[in-house]
């Protein structure tokens, strides 16, 4: 059924996007730790296009995959920055604070859909 | 990473980081308050202007990486001297060392120190919002 895999969709990205702002709270973090390079992980769109869809168990001798999390294929890299300061730290606050507000839009947008999906599902109960 | 949620962790971090530029700023606060310490005994050495720095470590028991501060220092500058004959610091031909303490420089890095604390309380803020959304879901579905 589609709809329910477009929620497992959605509930993806918000494990990706909830992953992207811990990742960002440890950049803010060290703001001001020498050394420090700022870190990301890749686009969503990126981490989507390498997992492919495991096939349906109908028989209890498939072999089931491990179920595949895409938020944990997410690998944090180094990310390009916009500055690099003279103690080696490559955090820029306007940059992090680009991508905090970024998340704050995605997960509104993520979360009402998941909302609007659940309506639906709900209108064809009642 | 993968034992908490990672809007908690976020949360963890960001206090972490609140933490640790709240200790910067109690050097800065330390340092202006000390700028005119001069020392007691006539030719002794007056405040010595203290450093701070900052550390990413991984904490064991959270497996978070965290900020910490890494070391308070003295800055090995030397001291300024002034003419002061009636000072009791001052030496045999009435010079007094004056503390290494730049009041622009403590004021800049303040400034900075409160520029960082805000972005932290910004993703404290907004690690909480995104929390509050997801609960709502099951408010008004």
């Amino acid at each position: 059924m589609s709809q329910i895999y477009l929620l497992q969709l959605a509930s993806q990205q918000a494990k990706w996007l909830t992953a992207r702002q811990a990742l960002i709270a440890d950049n803010i973090a060290n703001a001001n730790t020498p050394g420090y390079r700022a870190k990301d992980i890749q686009p969503f769109s990126e981490i989507l296009d390498q997992t492919q869809i495991g096939m349906a168990a109908t028989n209890p001798a498939h072999i089931v995959p491990a179920s595949e999390e895409l938020a944990a294929a997410a690998t944090p890299s180094e990310s390009e920055s916009w500055e690099t300061t003279v103690s080696g730290n490559s955090v820029s606050l306007e940059q992090e604070m680009m991508k905090e507000g970024d998340i704050n839009r995605s997960f509104t947008l993520n979360t009402n859909i998941k909302r609007v999906f659940h309506q639906m599902l709900l209108s064809a109960l009642k | 990473m993968a034992s908490l949620d990672p809007l908690q962790a976020s949360l963890r971090i960001a206090g972490s980081g609140l933490e640790a530029q709240s200790a910067r700023l109690r050097v800065i606060s330390e340092n202006i308050a000390n700028a005119q310490s001069t020392g007691t005994t006539a030719g002794a050495d007056p405040y010595a202007r203290k450093t701070i720095t900052f550390d990413s470590v991984m904490d064991r028991a959270l497996g978070l990486p965290m900020v910490h501060v890494k070391s308070v220092g003295v800055d090995p500058t030397p001291f300024k001297v002034e003419l002061d004959p009636g000072n009791p610091a001052a030496d045999a031909k009435g010079f007094v060392k004056m503390p290494n303490v730049d009041l622009l420089v403590e004021l800049a890095d303040m400034r900075e120190a409160n520029r960082s604390y805000e972005a932290d309380l910004q993703v404290a803020k907004q690690s909480a919002d995104l929390m509050n959304q997801t609960v709502n879901l099951l408010r008004d579905a």
